[in-house]
Parts: structure tokens; sequence; C-alpha cells
């Protein structure tokens, strides 16, 4: 770099070599710098920055047109100007133009950009960036949330659930434009205004068993009875049984007061901000503050109307709503339902965190309980603060899980933080089903794949389902309720009723774009926790993530050029290298006294590994006893360090003592599955070594799609402001290491016998393990990279969750055979 | 008499020697292969005129595993 300056003096003819230059000089020197490091604003330009991991930034808009296509042959040059080219030819539709911003005078006191493309920029280091942050969070979508500077977008479920708790169009509006450095766009403006008028409107109410859709304005109504999806499902109200039914005969009438004690408490909020705001601009302005003032504090008795509908369409009528801009309000009187109650109470011990104690507020905000979903992430108290729903609800409890094992660790959390009754607790599972207790409220665990089911049932089965949808649910809660979009799964929301809906999850991702429909299932995001924050507040351990660049072997790399799909996974997760920056790592923290997981989705590598590294390991076939018994050694003694474990371990296996993770090789772009991954060692661990401290370590293959797939998945984990070191050097690292030595792979032959070996091996070595319940829905590698169907995917079987009831049921089968008269033999195989 | 033949020193790591290889290995219709001479493990000696062809190819290697699509 240092010889550029002198050579463009020498240059004495053409100009534009120098400014072309400039592409050249910054980028590398961007790529090298942290990967998503915001720059910060110069003048009336900004430099926006989107997920590219190495050389793509927007440059200054002169200097994109200084570089010219000048005769130059130099290839590095090339490259560069690709590159810009590439970014703004492909981004067409995006203005990254903001020269027509028009900056405000005092935008040094203000916290935050505001794009015309609904993307809005905040500085955290910004004096009122708390306030603007909690703003922004009720509002706007989280995309990014690193150190320095957050990304948010305004959408229309953003705005749907602001409005649901209570901010109204003109307090958006006024504070948005108050905390922005530019003059807030008319599009984005207008925007906010389309999209907040119509939500609210109208409301779903479940009265004894019935479903009734209400709204202030007839005229609404009537446009949502005319619709012809709508028609068929309509009740129209018997006048005899009802005696409120209004002149025209079709609508029932009912007088409500308005006193709205969350949207008041947050007027009061949006105010300070407002004020603060104003303290920090240089013009103040009172008019404003009036304004606020006349909004809240309204007591009035309104007419409402309703009609009612058929239940098992509700679904379909909110998906309906949705497309016809008035989506359904639900919120559900607790307080005032006459269902019978549950005697449930949290302990006196159990103590609440702030943030478990935010996102319940915005679901219990006006004394009514909201459907949502609150997204915390793995290990921070998501189960607590389902329980602590249920326990403010006090009425009959659903509680939806993915697997028998998280049945159980239910029912344990809440024997463990609340007061109720144990005979009051009831899980229902494959192999599990307790009774019911005849009368009186309870609490029933089971499993989506129990509800969903639908071939034949037992006996046992088919009673307890029928009492789970005869009753009238308080509230159904939703554990990692990312699964539930999948096809299999939706039915459930039509066989159960519920008042209320909660779904809790820490990835609020799927690959294949289902996430918006969880939106009209259960209900708008009502919370989503900020990693980098809880982690500060040591709520959560500090994890350092480093990626680990394996370099190929020759011979390994040669071979993985010329074969096919298949094989060329198993090459690149076998490669020597990688093999022995794996075992220099492990012997590195096992030195340390780390508890060590090693994740491989491929089973053949995970035997291959795990034996030739002696070390444990659980994949799908092993035997639950023997599960058991590695997890109690990892737990509690030292014979067990490293745990090699496949997909089964990706969910629902709680292992809060482990510090370390190593991933050799993964289920493609999947950013679920590195976030729940990670999610296994975010447990805080106070005690211990003294440190609090965790480690993510992605083994990658360099030069091979790999590292396309890597970059992918961190996204999710970058977004949420974790940084990836890259760790390129190691096989250096290794040799100058005196105390660790790394054994396996010596010499040229034995990496010669490996190849061979896995040249022999089957094609299908090559596929990930096929677990139960693939939560990404991604069954087959061919039918992803091709997007093309398979038989099985058209005929319903491969593609949505592979419902299948074998689970335990099936393993019992191997061993003992379970004791059936041969009459019943062939029931429910 | 000494036989001289110019070419090109090549110097990359092993992997992408191997790719390189590869490529030869299919060029073999066109020229003969481009490589004159295999040194070792991080050294080739090749064809001048191939140098450009070899250039977009790796530029394609390298977008292939690095480039991030666009979700």
């Amino acid at each position: 770099m240092s010889d550029q300056p002198d050579e463009n003096n020498d240059l004495l003819n053409n100009n534009t070599d120098t400014t072309a230059q400039e592409p050249n000089n910054t980028q590398p020197e961007e790529g090298s710098s942290k990967k998503k490091r915001k720059r910060d604003r110069s003048g009336e330009e900004k430099d926006k920055k989107k997920k590219k991991r190495d050389k793509d930034r927007t440059g200054d808009k002169k200097k994109k047109k200084s570089s010219s296509k000048s005769d130059m042959s130099d290839s590095l040059k090339r490259i560069a100007t690709d590159a810009v080219k590439d970014i703004f030819n492909q981004n067409k539709e995006k203005q990254f133009d903001y020269v027509n911003l028009i900056l405000k005078a005092d935008h040094a006191m203000r916290p935050i950009w505001v794009t015309p493309d609904k993307h809005i920029f905040l500085e955290t280091f910004s004096p009122i960036y708390a306030q603007a942050y909690d703003f922004l969070v009720a509002i706007a979508e989280p995309l990014s949330r690193p150190e320095n500077i957050h990304e948010y977008v305004l959408t229309d479920y953003s705005l749907y659930a602001a409005v649901s708790i209570g901010l109204s169009t003109e307090q958006i509006v006024k504070v948005l434009e108050k905390l922005s450095k530019v003059e807030l766009e008319k599009s984005v403006e207008t925007y906010i205004r389309d999209a907040t008028g119509n939500y609210g409107k109208v409301k779903l109410i479940l009265q004894k068993n019935e479903f009734f859709v209400e709204s202030q304005s007839i005229k609404v109504l009537e446009q949502l009875m005319n619709d012809s999806e709508i028609k068929g499902a309509v009740k129209v109200p018997d006048p005899v049984q009802n005696s409120n039914v209004d002149p025209s005969g079709r609508f029932l009438v009912r007088m409500q007061s308005t006193t709205d004690t969350d949207s008041y408490r947050l007027a009061q909020e949006v105010k300070a901000l407002t004020v603060a705001a104003e303290k920090n601009a240089s013009n103040v302005q009172d008019g404003d503050d009036e304004d606020e003032e006349n909004g809240d504090g309204q007591e009035d008795k309104i007419k409402m109307y309703s009609f009612g509908i058929v239940a098992e369409k509700v679904g379909k009528i909110k998906e309906r709503c949705i497309k016809l801009d008035l989506p359904v309000l639900e919120e559900y009187d607790f307080r005032n339902d006459k269902n019978t109650k549950l005697d449930i109470d949290l302990r006196p011990t159990t103590t609440i965190r702030s943030y478990q104690e935010r996102s319940l507020s915005k679901m219990f905000g006006n004394a009514r309980a909201r459907s949502g979903i609150i997204v915390l992430p793995c290990g921070a108290g998501k189960t607590l603060t389902g329980i602590t729903a249920a326990s403010t609800i006090k009425r009959s409890t659903l509680v939806l899980c993915i697997n028998a094992v998280s049945v159980e660790q239910w029912k344990n959390q809440f024997k463990l933080w609340t007061n109720v009754d144990e005979s009051r607790i009831v899980c229902f599972t494959s192999t599990v089903k307790e009774k019911l207790p005849l009368t009186g409220a309870s609490i029933i665990i089971t499993t989506y794949n129990m509800i969903s089911h639908n071939r034949k049932r037992s006996i046992e089965g088919q009673r307890i389902m029928q009492q789970i949808s005869e009753r009238e649910w308080g509230m159904m809660l939703l554990d990692e309720v990312h699964v539930v979009p999948a096809e299999t799964f939706r039915r459930v929301i039509e066989v159960v009723k519920a008042h209320c809906k909660l779904g809790l999850t820490a990835t609020l991702l799927r690959e294949d774009n289902l996430t918006d429909d969880l939106y009209f299932l259960i209900g708008p995001k009502l919370y989503e926790a900020n990693w980098l924050d809880l982690q500060k507040k040591g709520h959560l351990a500090t994890v350092h993530c480093v990626e680990v660049w394996c370099p190929m072997t020759p011979e390994f790399y040669r071979e993985y050029l010329t074969t096919n799909h298949n094989k060329r996974q198993l090459l690149y997760v076998m490669n020597p290298n990688k093999f022995r920056a794996c075992e220099y790592l492990l012997k590195y923290h096992e030195a340390r006294g780390d508890k060590i997981i090693v994740f491989a989705d491929n089973i053949f590598a995970l035997e291959e590994y795990a034996r030739e590294l002696k070390r444990a390991f659980i994949f799908g076939d092993t035997s639950q006893a023997e599960r058991i018994e590695i997890f109690k050694k990892f737990r509690t003694t030292t014979q067990i360090n490293t745990i090699f474990i496949s997909k089964v371990g990706d969910t629902a296996i709680d292992l809060p003592e482990a510090t370390v993770i190593l991933q050799i090789s993964s289920h493609f772009g999947s950013r679920r599955q590195e976030a729940q991954r990670l999610g296994r060692i975010l447990r805080p661990k106070g005690q211990g070594k003294g440190q609090n401290s965790a480690y993510f370590y992605s083994l990658v293959s360099l030069d091979t799609a790999e590292m396309f797939f890597s970059s992918r998945r961190q996204q999710f984990l970058i977004n949420q402001g974790y940084a990836f070191r890259v760790l390129a050097n190691i096989d250096e690292q290794i040799r100058n290491d005196k105390d660790i030595i790394v054994e396996s792979f010596k010499g040229k032959a034995q990496e010669l016998t490996m190849l061979a070996k896995i040249k022999a091996a089957d094609d299908t070595k090559g596929v990930l393990e096929k677990v139960k319940q693939d939560p990404d829905e991604v069954v087959s590698q061919k039918s992803r990279s091709n997007g093309a169907l398979t038989l099985g995917g058209l005929s319903g079987g491969e593609s949505g969750l592979m419902y299948q009831e074998y689970g335990n049921a099936s393993r019992a089968k191997k061993g003992a055979s379970t004791s059936k008269h041969p009459l019943f033999k062939n029931r429910n195989k | 008499m000494v036989n001289a033949i110019r070419g090109v020193l090549l110097e990359c790591d092993p992997a992408v020697k191997q790719f390189i290889l590869h490529l030869n290995k299919e060029n073999t219709g066109s020229h003969s292969g481009f490589v004159i001479m295999d040194l070792d493990e991080t050294h080739l000696f090749v064809d001048e005129s191939i140098v450009e062809y070899l250039q977009e190819k790796l530029d394609d290697l390298h977008e292939k595993s690095y480039q991030f699509k666009k979700t």
C-alpha cells in the first residue's frame, strides 16, 4: 500500500488512474477491519452497510463517479470496480443515494436516521439512547443490533404490534420526527398512517366457547360480512336467545368503557421522550405537549357491534382480515372471565428478571392478555416467563412442547417455580397419559405431535383429546413456536380453543419464510430481547465466536473438485487439517478444565472423529440409557469432558455445564441451528474458573462450499451483536505449541487411507442424519440445492415436518415386547 | 545446445495448486495442458498465454466460495 502514492506521482498522464486507485485502497482496508462495523455519517451522505462479509461497501458517491473504466488491464482494479458495480446494479430498487435527505440543524443531538425505504438507524452512543431504543423496539423490527449502530425496519407487523400495545399514529409519527436527524420523508409518514390506521378496528373475542368479531363501526363489520370468504362463516344472532341484537338484526350490541391504562402509561413514556428530545433540540415547541395530554384519560361508554363466527373457520377469517388490511386484535379479559380459576401462584422465592418483566408487561398491557410471541435467547428463562404468564391468568393452561423430554422439563419447572397442586399438572405424551382431574381447572402439558395427530389413537388418548378440544382454555403456551407454521402443526391452532396464545422461542427464523404466518396464527411479536444487552448485564455468558479456517489438503481438494455432490460434504468435513485442528482445540480446552461439546451433523464423520480421538459420542441410534449415562458422567465427573453429538443435541437437551462448542459439520445455511447450538453455552457460569466466558468454534474448510454456508449461518449471530473472529493460521499455532501434541494424521499415508475410505463409502454417508422432527424442514440435500420437487415432497411426505409417531414406542419394540393381547395387536401400529 | 522454454512461475498454496491441475486436465483438448512443469507443493511452471484465463477461473472459484447470496 505504501508504494502506491509514489506510483501516483509517477503517472503523469492519467488523472483517472489516481482516483481509480481510491476504491482499491479503501476496500482492502475495510475488508480487513471488523466485519460489521458501521461507518460514521459524513455530512449528508450515508454509507449503508448491508450484510456482506468482505469487500462490498457502498463508496462515496463521488468516488463511484470517478472509478471509470480506464484502459488498465490490472485485474485487481477490475475486481474492485466490478464489485462496486455489482452492488449498485443489484439493488437498483434500493436507493443508497441519500443526498436528498434534509439534515436538520441540530442533527448532532438526535439519535436516529430514518431513510425513505423505512430503515431506521440508531446510534447507541447518543445520550437519549435508552428511551429511543425502547421506542424503536416497540414500533419497528430489529434487523441488526451490534455494538455501535442498530438497524431497524418498519413493517406492517411491527406497526401492528405498536398499535396493539396502545401507541397511536400521531404519537408514532411525532416521536419519530422528533428523534430523527433528517426530515421525515412524506412516503414514510403516509406508510405509518396507512398501516396503523386500520389496526385495532376489529377485535376477536371468545365468550362462552363462541367466537365473535367485534368492532366499533358498523361499516367495518358490514365490509367484513360482505366479503365472499367470510360470509360463509358468519352466524346470524338469534333474537330470542340474545337480548342485545341491534335494529338490523345482524349484530349484537355491547357497551364498553374506554379506560385504557396501558396506552396511558405508554403515552406518558412517549411524552417524557418527546420532552427529553426537545431539551436536546434547540427548538422547543410548546404546542406538542398539549396534544399529548388530550389523548389519554378519557372515560367514555361506546357501542361495540359484533357478529358470531363458526369456530373452525377462525384461522381462515384471521388470514382473510389481514389480507383486507383489517387485522384482528385479540385480547383476553381474564380478570372478568367466568371460567373456573386455577389455583396457581409463583413461589415467593421466585425472582423475575427485568427483561422477563418487560416482555410480560407488553403482553399484559391494559389488564388484558394479548396473544403474541416473545423471543428470548436460549437459557434466558423462557420457561419461567411462560409460567409467570400462566400464573397471572390463573385459568386452565395447555402447554405444547416439541418432544417428551421437554414435557418432563416443563412439568418440573412448574413444580419448581409455583405452588400449584401436582395433581393439577397432567402430562400427555405417547407413553405417558395421566388422568385429568374431573373438576376444576388444570394444566396439560403435551407435544405438538400428540395434538395434530390425525391417525388412530388409543382409547385413552382419544378421551383426553376430546376433553382438550371441548374445553375452553384460558391460555395456550407454545414452546419453540418457530415450528408451528409447518403444515402438520398448524392444525393445533384449529383444534384447540384458547383465549390467549403465547409463543416462546429463541430463534424466530425459518429458512422457508413461513414466519409471517405466525403473526396471524398466534399474534404479533410482543418482545424481542437484545442479546448483547443481556450479556452485559450478566444474564448470559460472554461468548467468543471464532471461525477456524482449515485449508484442504491437496489430495482431498483434488477429490473434492472432481467428485459428486454428496461426497463433497464428506470430503470437506473429513479434511485432515480440520481433524488436526479439532484435536488441538480439544486438548487445549480440556487442559483448562472446560467442558466441550462437539457438534457434527454427519454421522460418518461423527463416528470417525469420535473413534479416532477416543471420545464419547451420541447420535440418533444411541440408546436412551447410554445417553443418560454419558450425560451424567459429563455433568458430574471428569471422566468425560468432551461429547460428540449429532443433530439430536440441537434442541431440548439441557447441558448447562458446557463452556466450549466446536462445530465440525453443519446443516447448510441454517441460521436457526447455529443460534440454537450457541444457546447450549449461553447460560452464565458464574462459579467455576471465575470467568464467565464461553467459546464457540466453527471449523470450516477453506475454498469449499462450507465457507459459503458458514457466512450465511453466522448472519443471525452477527445481527445479535456477536463478532466472529477468524483464526486463519491454526496450523502455525499447532506447530508452535509445545505442550500439546497432535497425533492424528501424522503422515501422508494415513491421510490417503482416509481418502480411500471416503471414496469407498456409500454415497448416502454423505447425507446428513435425518432426525424425526426436522425444524428446518430441509430434509434432503437435493431438494434444497436444485429447488426440485421430490416425489415424497409432492405427496406430502417430505415437505413439512416428518411427522412420525414412533418415538419411544418403536424402541420398546426392539427390546421387550409390549404385552398386548393378540386381539388388539394390530391396533394403532 | 540448450533448449529454453519460456513460461510463467506460479506460486500458490497446495489447495489452489490442485485446482489448477484440475483445470489443466480439463484443458488437454485445446493445448496439451498448459502446465509445463510441476515443481513442488506450491510452485508450478505454466504457459504464459494461460494466465488471463487462470485469473478468471480463480475469480469464479473465489466467488463461489465466498460470495454471499442475497436472501
